[in-house]
């Protein structure tokens, strides 16, 4: 979680930015508007988009830098009991191949139950799960950000493109059962 | 004056001939890339949108009346089934006098991650179902399905029991909350809403990272050093090589389906409690009523046998058979041993009702 005195700095920092983009935007759209349709223009009208994504991808980037980290301790401290353990049943250094092959049979088994139980463990799955979710979030913001510079030159968002494909396939879906019907009625006429 | 301590010159040798093998290497074997994972000769006889129908070419004079279309899973791709003449679940089948068709899943892309389980039970599964009805002129046909490709085939058996005589599970996934694999913990914790809002389908490269967390060191190590030790062993590089191309080729889940699948199945356990929905209808695994085989393996960490077997006693059949080996989730249908146990086991019960 972040402290107070975090939370204050950022949100001052974000205030900062969108104070200022803000009054960029507004001392400089009135002479772009001559372009309305040039790309600077539709950019000029949502950079502010851009700044608040980059403030807030900086809020889940400390998040999803602390799940990462709590991810590799997880490893980590597995991988250290794991070899204490192997350390503990093969203290000797192999001197031949027999015992070679019979020390890395124990370090292979003895990681992959280690290992296998941290993965089946609830609090890996949490913070995983966590983790996975902050990642997506972080990728929300970037498809935001590329969205604007999209519309900045006509193309259409991910947003626009998903409602398309939406409807191709609610209506592939109208389609098939409309045919299952006509089939089904020649089939009844074909029986007359 | 301390002794230095001795070492084996073997060990020299095995580093030497270890590291030799490696140079070797690519001299000795194909890349993986010019290996072709479709081995048995078979027709594409439908498409819909990137699903494909494949009718194997028989290979006896004598066949059984009733087909049999297998359902393969989403993760990774039919080849499984078919990866080596010797180790082949369809040549095997072919040779017991079956008819063999085969659904191939296709490959999604962003434009397919709507696709719902009302598109794969409803749609694809019974189109195709109703194309080899009308081709082998049958009323009902034997329905096999494998792993994630099992659930789809056990709702669609609830939901059409009226055109399936026989039907196969092989490691079905149907008790998600009893599941002690990796696979239901990641499951369990996931956020399936917000992955499908932002990226849409299931990525392949999030199921390799589950696939790499089973068993890491065994397959993330052990298995590489065992294949350049063995690269002068062509029967064991070339199985080893389909195998891992196999592995490397999972095409991603259209996100609809994932998110019903880890809802229903995963999270809050439907199927099993005879509460799971496809567009409406109620999917109950008492409408389950032919012949259903089950087929599960002791050491499956992908679907663990707590998962698979409560289909055996959810169903309606008076006629039911449930059989676990002593094997692996792929061991199951790719192996000597489901050459020599599991197919012959499965022959036998599909030949006295086909």
């Amino acid at each position: 979680m972040q402290s107070e005195s975090d939370k204050d700095i950022t949100d001052y920092y974000k205030h900062l930015s969108l104070f200022w983009t803000d009054i960029v935007h507004l001392m400089s759209s009135k002479p772009q508007a001559l372009t309305s349709i040039g790309p600077m223009r539709a950019f000029a009208a949502n950079s502010k988009k851009v700044s608040t994504e980059l403030i807030e991808i900086n809020e889940d980037l400390m998040e999803f830098n602390k799940h990462l980290t709590e991810y590799y301790k997880q490893l980590a401290d597995t991988w250290v009991d794991a070899q204490k353990k192997v350390n503990l049943k093969a203290p000797e250094i192999p001197q031949d191949v027999e015992q070679m092959e019979a020390v890395k049979r124990i370090w292979i088994d003895i990681f992959d139950n280690d290992f296998t139980e941290l993965f089946d463990s609830g609090k890996f799955g949490e913070n995983y799960g966590k983790l996975v979710s902050k990642e997506l979030e972080l990728t929300k913001h970037w498809n935001n950000i590329v969205n604007v510079i999209l519309q900045s030159v006509n193309l259409p968002s991910k947003e626009e493109i998903d409602e398309v494909y939406k409807e191709i396939h609610s209506l592939k879906k109208r389609v098939a059962k409309l045919e299952l019907e006509l089939k089904k009625k020649g089939m009844k006429r074909n029986a007359k | 004056m301390q002794s230095e301590p001795k070492v084996d010159p073997k060990i020299i040798e095995e580093i030497l001939k270890f590291s030799k093998n490696i140079i070797e290497a690519p001299k000795l074997v194909s890349a993986p890339d010019e290996i072709s994972l479709e081995v048995t000769p078979h027709d594409i006889v439908q498409q819909m949108d990137k699903t494909r129908l494949l009718h194997y070419k028989p290979i006896t004079e004598k066949q059984h009346k009733t087909p049999l279309l297998i359902s393969y899973a989403l993760i990774n791709r039919f080849h499984i089934l078919d990866i080596q003449p010797e180790k082949s679940w369809v040549r095997n089948l072919l040779q017991q006098g079956f008819d063999i068709y085969m659904l191939d899943w296709g490959t999604p892309t962003s434009m397919d991650k709507y696709l719902d389980f009302d598109d794969y039970v409803n749609g694809y599964l019974d189109t195709y179902v109703e194309y080899i009805k009308n081709e082998s002129s049958t009323e009902k046909i034997s329905l096999q399905g494998y792993c994630t490709g099992a659930t789809i085939a056990t709702t669609y058996a609830s939901l059409h029991p009226e055109s399936v005589k026989n039907y196969i599970a092989t490691a079905p996934v149907i008790d998600g909350w009893r599941d002690t694999t990796v696979i239901s913990n990641l499951a369990k914790h996931m956020d399936v809403d917000k992955m499908v809002e932002i990226i849409g389908n299931m990525p392949p490269e999030f199921m390799y990272y589950a696939f790499s967390v089973l068993k890491p060191f065994e397959q993330g190590i052990e298995k590489y050093v065992n294949f350049f030790k063995n690269i002068e062993n062509k029967k064991f590089v070339d199985s080893f090589l389909r195998v891992e191309k196999w592995l490397g080729d999972t095409p991603p889940i259209p996100g609809e389906l994932f998110k019903q699948w880890i809802k229903d199945i995963y999270q809050d356990n439907l199927l099993i409690q005879n509460k799971m929905h496809i567009e409406g209808q109620l999917v109950n695994l008492k409408n389950i009523d032919m012949p259903i085989f089950t087929q599960v393996a002791v050491g499956d960490h992908l679907v663990s046998p707590e998962c698979s077997m409560p289909l055996h006693y959810a169903v309606g059949s008076e006629d039911k058979t449930l059989r676990m080996y002593p094997t692996g989730h792929v061991g199951m249908i790719a192996s000597s041993l489901s050459q020599k146990k599991v197919l012959p086991e499965l022959g036998q019960w599909l030949a006295e009702r086909s």
